[in-house]
């Protein structure tokens, strides 16, 4: 179990920042979100052991929270928000320095300094100044000081803040590939829902320092009733008379997306034998599930 | 038969606890340091009193050879513990430390708050002390060079070249001399210049004060000891301090007619102030906004 | 619909430094989303609508009028920025009234004014803090703010959603979906692209400081030949729908997706092959649980035009 904490309370003076927080992380990439202000950054800040809860246990890695902090370090990866690196210096020597600060030997964090920097695309820029370095450029950079060691553990800030389409979709692309890795734990916390959708199966939700949700993405999506979207093409009015009469209620959205209802105990396929029959082509067919972001604003409170 | 699949690849490697987690830090400031335009040929500058010093002790042991130079005067050829005071707390090797602490020190807390490369230090296993020690190890480097190493060497070449160890018996205690006034000068700038770099974000705006509160100290305390005409302005200089309290550890008489300790307390505190303010500007907490 | 804004051969260049090449295009009423890779000359073309900048060469009408030097015209134009750009020791309040001063309203109007726009964006509470103690967050809202504070009729904003939250990035869609049913114009630029489209489906594609493509998302992706379609179904049987497939020539591949029961299929003719998809599932007895087009959207849009 990478990340387990139970009862965390944290306050900074008079403001209480985190209210009782019990978190158990299963596999694989895992998304923090929460509004301004949750406590996501509190959380952080405790789980990489600067600061101390109030109370509370718990552990990262197996080391913990209060008086391991040292090692929770050592095996962890950060890649934070800011744009942060060092002037004067190429991106090799960058990278293997931070590895050796975190306790690689000087030889072996130049080896792997070369190998991460072909792993997140800056294959041929690695012995440029960090200076000239383009956003997109410096956001890669981040992520290889944050795997430079190998941790076990990741700590993604708004990866993709700054970047353009492909760009982002690159970065995305190599978390999914460092994330399907078994033994490495993935933790990115974004504003961005789209990317957490993308990359994570897990998300934690935090709303005014309490647990607003948590669960499999998939999980917390489902909704009980049996609605599905469908696009269709052809003899519009006759399909819709046609479901009307199996009593199912139909919407129609601005953009043409039919969101049928269908009556309780009625076959969904029974759709595909009507459009046979009225010859419509059906060119979208998805049972329908809550978005992210209105479960987000569902748990936080907000309509 | 093994293929080397595309995607993240495991490092198989153990991570350990160095000895000295802080060296990776000096020794990249001192590489950074190196690669400034102009610095190679300014510190070599720096070191040509050592040079000269040295050739000065050559010619006191060979006074006869010379002699034909010389006219009149040669006390100042005289190799004691004030050729030593007189190199160590010149007002050309102070004004020249002061230049290299603005080419190495300038920038090594100020670069990384201005481009927020502290939350890459401390997400790693680093302590604060660390971070600092690091830093410092820098300053220290390159003042013991102009410093340290020279006062030794001094030594080492004066036995050498008098080919006894007479020197050594007269005045044993010079090698302490020399050592505890590197170290303290040495203390102290590392103090100074980090205080000075963790204030600014900007490494401009740092050697300026760098250079500006060295010499402004020196100026002010000159101006209001003519307007007062007391001694104990020289207290604001931060050039008298040091040179007052050289010439007690090098046995020799103050320049200025005020107790040594004066001085010595003035050197420290700005050492203890120093280090309070860097404690509360290089902190590992705010790291994550 | 008529063009609320016009441009004809539109080019800039900075020094010998490439904006914009030869824009010619038209902007209707409603939300437009305007993308492109970084440096493709998206705020270029931002700036030369809105008349900050004068185009070397080429012209820009709105609503008719020319836009360069038409100050009259420039009260019903509304800019937020990228780039941060305040005054650091103003108010929010202070900022917003200061310019909503230049549109020579009365100064009971301009408080009425200000203090819509802060309700808007909701940081009414925060009026009387200084700009400079704001989060980003909060600086982006009041970019926004000043936007929209003197009613425009035509909103250009930069992208506004740069630094919000979840909750901030679903208030801003929604007032900007209002305005696009109030009638006015929106051209709004953003990186990340399920944003656009949960805005419009209208885009324009900026690359190379040139227009790669214009309009419709859906109609867009029809016209691109080189990419035949995708299709993925989700069904009971995968292997036995397969076989129904390949006796047809307008079915160019079938694939079985790492997912289970997923079957991916592509096609060179979409009216074809849904046209025959019904009555291969009621023939079959086959249950479907799912038909979608992985590669009918903005994303796949932008990689068969831009990406590598």
């Amino acid at each position: 179990m990478s990340v387990e904490i139970q009862q965390i309370h944290f306050s900074y003076g008079k403001i209480k920042a985190l209210n009782g927080i019990d978190i158990r992380l299963p596999q694989g990439a895992i998304g923090l979100l929460g509004p301004n202000g949750a406590g996501k950054s509190t959380l952080l800040r405790i789980l990489l052991g600067f600061l101390v809860p109030d109370s509370g246990e718990g552990s990262v890695l197996g080391y913990d929270i209060r008086s391991q902090q040292a090692m929770i370090r050592r095996y962890v990866g950060y890649m934070p928000e800011d744009d942060c690196f060092i002037p004067g210096m190429d991106a090799v020597s960058f990278t293997s320095y931070m590895g050796e600060l975190s306790g690689m030997p000087r030889q072996e964090a130049m080896k792997r300094s070369h190998e991460v920097l072909y792993y997140v695309g800056l294959e041929e820029s690695r012995y440029r100044m960090l200076e000239t370095y383009s956003a997109g450029m410096r956001q890669r950079l981040k992520l290889a000081q944050s795997i430079v060691h190998d941790p076990k553990l990741i700590f993604l800030d708004e990866p993709t803040s700054g970047l353009d389409p492909q760009g982002r979709k690159e970065i995305l692309e190599l978390i999914m590939d460092i994330s399907s890795k078994k033994d490495i734990q993935v933790l990115i916390s974004s504003h961005i829902l789209p990317d957490i959708e993308q990359t994570c199966s897990y998300v934690v939700i935090l709303n005014k320092g309490e647990m607003a949700a948590e669960g499999q993405i998939s999980e917390l999506k489902q909704v009980q009733y049996s609605l599905y979207e469908l696009k269709i093409k052809g003899e519009e009015q006759a399909f819709l008379d046609r479901l009307a009469s199996m009593d199912s209620q139909v919407e129609q959205t601005e953009d043409k997306l039919l969101k049928v209802y269908l009556s309780p105990g009625t076959d969904p396929q029974d759709i595909f034998k009507i459009a046979v029959e009225e010859k419509v082509q059906i060119r979208h067919f998805v049972k329908s599930q809550t978005s992210l972001e209105d479960l987000f604003a569902k748990v936080v409170g907000v309509d | 038969m093994t293929i080397k699949e595309r995607g993240y690849a495991h490092w198989d490697g153990e991570l350990q606890d160095g000895r000295f987690p802080w060296w990776p830090i000096t020794r990249i400031g001192i590489r950074l340091t190196f690669k400034r335009k102009f610095f190679k040929f300014f510190f070599g500058f720096t070191l040509i009193p050592a040079l000269v010093w040295l050739v000065g002790i050559y010619v006191s042991e060979r006074l006869e050879d010379f002699k034909f130079m010389m006219e009149g005067e040669t006390d100042f050829l005289n190799v004691n513990p004030l050729y030593f005071k007189t190199y160590f707390t010149n007002d050309f090797l102070l004004f020249m430390v002061v230049m290299i602490l603005v080419f190495c020190g300038a920038g090594l807390i100020a670069d990384d708050l201005r481009h927020n490369a502290l939350q890459l230090y401390f997400a790693r296993p680093l302590k604060k002390r660390d971070y600092l020690t690091g830093k410092a190890a820098v300053i220290f480097f390159f003042l013991f060079i102009v410093t340290l190493i020279p006062g030794i060497v001094f030594i080492l070449f004066k036995l050498i070249f008098a080919g006894n160890f007479q020197f050594f018996a007269s005045y044993p205690w010079l090698i302490l001399s020399v050592i505890a006034y590197s170290v303290l000068i040495t203390t102290f700038f590392a103090f100074y210049t980090l205080l000075l770099s963790s204030i600014g974000k900007n490494r401009r705006y740092v050697s300026i004060l760098i250079f500006g509160v060295y010499i402004f100290s020196d100026i002010f305390s000159a101006i209001f000891k003519e307007i007062f005409r007391s001694h104990y302005f020289y207290l604001l200089s931060i050039k008298s301090n040091l040179q007052q309290v050289g010439a007690v550890l090098f046995d020799q008489r103050t320049p200025w007619n005020i107790p040594w300790y004066y001085s010595l307390t003035v050197i420290i505190a700005i050492c203890l102030f120093s280090a309070y303010i860097l404690k509360q500007r290089v902190r590992g907490v705010e790291i994550i906004k | 619909m008529t063009a609320i804004i016009q441009t004809q051969n539109l080019s800039k260049w900075y020094g010998n430094v490439l904006g914009l090449s030869d824009v010619t295009l038209e902007i209707e009423q409603g939300i437009t989303g305007i993308l492109g890779p970084n440096g493709a000359g998206k705020s270029t073309f931002l700036k030369l609508i809105t008349g900050q900048i004068k185009s070397n060469i080429g012209s820009v009408t709105i609503m008719g009028q020319p836009v360069w030097n038409n100050y009259p015209q420039f009260s019903e134009i509304g800019f937020c920025p990228e780039q941060d750009s305040f005054y650091g020791e103003m108010t929010g309040w202070q900022f917003l009234t200061s310019l909503l001063r230049l549109y020579h309203l009365s100064s009971t109007e301009i408080e009425k004014k200000a203090d819509k726009a802060l309700e808007i964006v909701e940081l009414s509470e925060d009026k009387n803090r200084a700009v400079r103690s704001y989060s980003r967050g909060m600086r982006q809202r009041l970019k926004v703010a000043q936007s929209i504070a003197h009613d425009p009729k035509i909103i250009i904003l930069d992208e506004p959603l740069n630094g919000l939250d979840p909750l901030g990035r679903r208030k801003i869609i929604r007032l900007i979906k209002e305005y696009k049913g109030e009638g006015r114009t929106i051209v709004v630029s953003s990186h990340v692209l399920p944003e656009i489209e949960a805005m419009t489906n209208q885009i324009i594609l900026i690359h190379q400081g040139k227009i790669f493509a214009q309009g419709d998302i859906h109609y867009i992706r029809d016209l691109i030949e080189t990419h035949p379609h995708i299709i993925s179904i989700r069904c009971s049987d995968p292997r036995q729908l397969a076989q129904k497939f390949i006796h047809h020539d307008f079915v160019l591949k079938v694939n079985f997706g790492l997912k289970k029961g997923v079957l991916l299929v592509e096609t060179n003719s979409r009216d074809k092959f849904f046209g025959l998809l019904p009555s291969l599932f009621v023939e079959n007895q086959i249950e479907v649980e799912e038909i979608t087009s992985p590669d009918d959207n903005l994303q796949a849009v932008f990689d068969y035009l831009i990406g590598k």
